[in-house]
């Protein structure tokens, strides 16, 4: 995965990307035990065109597919690992990028989404996986609590929040 | 069950403790293992008999 990561600041070094931020389970992994996924999310900020509303991962994937990566689907399979280009969906994704941790595997430096960012987007996604980690993050106590309410309040979150808490963790919300 | 929920609950803050080069490595090892059951021909046929229209 290092030759993947590294692949990608190359990409953001050669202009092809804006900052980028690891997130899903790979970056999650960051914070807590590893948990078995297939691919890596990149989230990607784009600079917007002039005169174009349009968001393309279009010059991401004439870039990878001449320095030989392999689209498959969804993803670019890089140095192995089939990596999601995401664009951010909304302005939480581009909070999340903005405010990513910079960190470094074995001096290759990267950056990843902070845990609160991580369990705000799992909570806006809300799929059976994304609950799962949710109640990872709280278990592990990683979550600044106070800054994981910022964030929930700015993005309309509280309500789906407190849903949550109350379907999920009764007694230990 | 105490002691083994306790014991599980310790070695999931053990792995979570691991720097993040070396988790990524225990990515690696559970992608390939990941990919390994889903190729596998046990978990094959079991899809293929899925599959049969029942009569």
């Amino acid at each position: 995965m290092k030759d993947t990561l590294q692949a990608i600041n190359q990409m953001q070094a050669d202009g092809v990307i804006g900052p980028y931020a690891i997130g899903g389970a790979v970056g999650a992994t960051f914070y807590l035990e590893p948990a078995a996924t297939l691919d890596i999310d990149i989230f990607v900020s784009f600079e917007h065109h002039p005169g174009s509303s349009m968001i393309t991962l279009a010059p991401i994937y004439d870039y990878l597919v001449k320095h030989g990566g392999q689209v498959e689907r969804e993803h670019v399979v890089i140095a192995g690992w089939p990596v999601q280009f995401l664009p951010p969906g909304s302005p939480l994704e581009e909070e999340a990028i903005a405010a990513a941790i910079e960190t470094d595997v074995d001096g290759l430096k990267t950056r990843v989404m902070t845990a609160e960012h991580l369990l705000a987007i799992a909570l806006k996604t809300g799929r059976t996986k994304d609950k799962i980690r949710i109640t990872q993050f709280l278990e592990s106590g990683v979550i600044d609590t106070a800054k994981l309410h910022q964030i929930l309040s700015r993005h309309e979150l509280l309500a789906r929040w407190r849903a949550f808490k109350d379907k999920y963790l009764g007694d230990n919300a | 069950m105490q002691k083994f929920l306790g014991g599980k609950s310790e070695s999931r803050k053990q792995l979570a403790a691991l720097p993040f080069a070396q988790k990524l490595i225990l990515l690696e090892k559970l992608r390939d293992r990941s990919l390994l059951i889903a190729s596998s021909s046990l978990r094959q046929r079991r899809q293929d008999a899925r599959r049969k229209p029942e009569c």
